[in-house]
């Protein structure tokens, strides 16, 4: 598992995309997490003022093509620079679902059908 | 798993699944390019819920519930969803009853 910093994370999310258009599948997964593991490795009843202290939220940002992992680490200010790239990436890329022409095909069709 | 027909209805009870478990809830999305479809998961390892598509405006809704669940993962789940509210029926502006007549 890779990890990145957020902009080389989304070249790399980029190319994910772009190596999969052919055939295979991008997963991306979305968590919050407290990153309290690291406290357990360490003695937990050392420092228990820090235990008490709130914890530090961090979103975890997963993506894989099935053999690649890369994954990114985000604090609250990085959301929204994230949030706006990550939707234009999902935006440049997701191009190969069925766009709805109801009223022009259907009236089409019914027009050549009659 | 359970698959969610209705968009309305996956959004909601996904952000209430969130809200009930904010650290152990996840959301995933699925994209195969090459058969045009997306599926969206939203877990706490206890309940499932998911919703797959193969249209494109169904990205846009996608796009809102990330950001929802963006500002949610970052500011704490108590944050307030932009709900996306039919537009409610606005009263038309009183107009004159009977014709007016010509001046």
């Amino acid at each position: 598992m890779v990890l990145l910093e957020l902009d080389p994370f989304l070249n790399e999310l980029t190319k994910l995309y772009e190596n999969t258009k052919k055939s295979g599948t991008v997963w991306v997964t979305l968590k919050r997490s407290t990153l309290q593991r690291q406290k357990k490795r360490k003695k937990p009843e050392e420092t228990p003022a820090q235990a008490a202290e709130a914890p530090e939220f961090r979103c975890l940002v997963r993506a894989t093509d099935g053999k690649k992992k890369i994954s990114c680490s985000l604090t609250a200010k990085d959301h929204q620079r994230f949030q706006t790239s990550y939707a234009t990436v999902l935006k440049a890329h997701m191009d190969s679902l069925k766009k709805k022409e109801k009223n022009k095909k259907s009236s089409a069709a019914k027009a050549q059908a009659s | 798993m359970v698959y969610i027909e209705n968009w309305e209805d996956f959004q909601e009870r996904a952000i209430v699944l969130f809200r009930s478990d904010p650290v152990a809830t996840r959301y995933v999305m699925k994209y195969r390019h090459c058969d045009g479809k997306l599926v969206l998961k939203v877990t706490d390892d206890k309940v499932c819920l998911k919703f797959k598509t193969v249209h494109a405006q169904d990205i846009r809704k996608m796009e809102k519930l990330n950001n929802t669940f963006f500002s949610m993962m970052a500011r704490g789940p108590d944050v307030e969803v932009p709900e996306d509210l039919p537009k409610e029926p606005v009263a038309p502006p009183p107009s004159r009853k009977g014709r007016g007549r010509r001046q």
